[in-house]
């Protein structure tokens, strides 16, 4: 009994690799850039379905297959950005001034959040209409083989995910915290304002932040595929899931909140499943999904109520 | 040094500032007066450029800072300490300093200066790796102040910087600010503590409802009957 509960245990903390890494792209975006964008997901999906038509339209090999789903990951988030956000500022007024009548959000932000869900319905839509059917194969990387640790059984592809990811956090880390556009992210993240008033370009770190945040999602994206071997076009949905639930456990912006909020979305994901099979593990993410909207509501940490918002 | 030429400002239809024209020297200390809602802070927005103009100019040693952004204009030599401090709460004291010199390449001589405004603010260094959000207001404001003075400012802009602050902590702040312009710092100070602000500048000037309505030395400020009445008669009884 004991050992089942730790073999499972083990095989969530295992699983948290990848949806640390979903959730670190997502708490850039919306913890450090203050960007509520419902449209991540569906950024990743387009660019799963290019990377499957690729590999096998065109016979691309896995590391190409990557980097393409890498890159068309940030030019679709660079397009989120453009549409939800810089154009929106200076063309929807009316539409901006008709939700703030409702007065639970604030305009601006209300108005984002809409932007986004509505980029993510065109860019879900741009993308089943480009692959109609239901599975899409993807460079397959994954082991079905085992190897033991002690009593413990581990496949070697999860156990290289984990590692991978947990690595190219720490460089993340190392960056924002070393590196001097590391350093403007932070601050911006703090105060906007207080930022500008130090000569940053505000602009500029916007779109270093969301490229950062979109290239880590196209990481991701390509971990998670390269172990399943297909995209579904639940894809989209799956990563915003994810990501949500892992950074807002860990509270948004902290890239050890995330790391721990990906751990107890893994773990508690396989204990889940073990015990009441796939509905159960749905059910299971839904509800820790629940636990962290509340528990962020109650620290009133939202970003659509960012300081800084006004001088922009 | 800082030539402010009929500057209007708005926010949407509201006139927050009216034709504004005013200067400051180099090496002296201006200080803007003004009560509540006047358009101080408004002004001290647009000089950094946060704020756009609806019209005017504005000329810092002899050119238009009208359309930079503000980071052009922390490239021109302005640096504002923001009332309410604005620091970044959750970076250290270290690195707020830093964020000050975001701009500049030259990682020795800012590395002197963050050495140079511990000394300056000995307070600072006993918090040196503490998050800027766990400091009390007086030491927020060195923090602000320091950060400022990271950029190596020809012309040091402060917004209130006595406010919500114990009196003993504004005696402090107000005494740095007199070993800044003893050491040939420009500063354009906008206050409503004239007492201290009196013991600093060369020059006053006060707005009022988005209009300057005095320009003169502290000896005619203390001699001007609208402004004794409004400020220093008021302040004097209420001590």
């Amino acid at each position: 009994m004991m050992f089942e509960f730790l073999q499972r245990t083990l095989e969530g903390l295992l699983e948290a690799g990848p949806y640390a890494l979903i959730g670190l792209g997502l708490t850039i975006g919306f913890g450090v850039l203050r960007r509520v964008n419902l449209a991540f997901g569906a950024a990743a999906l387009l660019a799963a379905y290019l990377g499957s038509w690729l590999h096998f339209r065109w016979g691309l090999p896995a590391f190409a297959v990557w980097l393409a789903v890498i890159g068309s990951t940030v030019l679709v988030g660079l397009y989120a950005e453009w549409v939800c956000y810089n154009s929106f500022d200076k063309s929807t007024m009316g539409v901006r001034r008709l939700i703030s009548v409702f007065g639970i959000l604030d305009a601006k932000e209300a108005s984002v959040i809409a932007a986004s869900f509505a980029l993510w319905m065109q860019l879900e839509q741009i993308a089943v209409n480009f692959q109609p059917s239901h599975l899409h194969p993807f460079p397959d990387l994954s082991s079905n083989s085992y190897f033991f640790w002690g009593s413990f059984s581990l496949r070697p592809d999860r156990l290289s995910a984990f590692i991978f990811s947990l690595g190219l956090i720490s460089a993340v880390a190392l960056w924002l915290h070393k590196s001097r556009a590391g350093l403007g992210l932070r601050a911006f993240s703090d105060s906007h304002a207080a930022a500008q008033m130090c000569g940053m370009n505000t602009s500029h770190l916007r779109y270093i932040g969301t490229t950062l945040s979109y290239t880590i999602c196209g990481i991701a994206s390509c971990v998670v595929l390269s172990m399943d071997g297909q995209v579904t076009p639940m894809f989209g949905m799956w990563v915003l899931l994810k990501g949500m639930t892992c950074a807002l456990l860990g509270g948004l912006g902290s890239l050890r909140g995330v790391l721990g909020g990906a751990m107890l979305l893994g773990i508690t994901e396989s204990h889940a499943q073990s015990l009441w099979g796939p509905i159960g593990r749905d059910a299971a993410t839904w509800a820790l999904l629940l636990l962290a909207l509340v528990n962020q509501a109650r620290q009133n940490s939202y970003p659509i109520n960012s300081a800084g918002v006004q001088y922009e | 040094m800082l030539e402010i030429e009929e500057i209007a400002c708005s926010y949407g239809k509201i006139e927050a500032l009216r034709k504004v024209s005013l200067q400051a020297n180099a090496k002296e200390v201006t200080c803007l007066l003004g009560p509540n809602g006047a358009g101080k802070t408004t002004l001290m927005m647009t000089l950094a450029g946060i704020l756009k103009p609806t019209q005017g100019d504005i000329k810092f040693e002899g050119q238009s800072l009208i359309g930079l952004s503000p980071s052009e204009i922390v490239q021109r030599g302005l640096a504002l300490v923001p009332e309410n401090r604005l620091v970044f709460p959750a970076l250290t004291v270290r690195e707020n300093l830093m964020a000050g010199a975001y701009l500049r390449k030259d990682r020795a001589g800012v590395a002197n200066d963050i050495e140079q405004q511990l000394n300056r603010f000995p307070r600072l260094l006993e918090r040196i790796d503490q998050p800027a959000g766990t400091l009390s207001g007086g030491e927020q404001q060195m923090l602000a102040l320091g950060r400022a003075l990271m950029s190596r400012p020809r012309l040091l802009l402060m917004d209130e910087p006595s406010v919500g602050l114990a009196p003993k902590v504004v005696a402090e702040i107000f005494g740095i600010i007199r070993k800044l312009h003893q050491e040939g710092t420009s500063i354009f100070l906008v206050e409503q503590n004239v007492h201290m602000a009196m013991k600093v500048a060369q020059h006053f000037y006060l707005l009022q409802q988005g209009h300057i309505t005095f320009s003169g030395t502290p000896e005619q400020l203390a001699h001007d009957d609208l402004v004794h009445r409004a400020y220093l008669a008021g302040k004097s009884a209420s001590h």
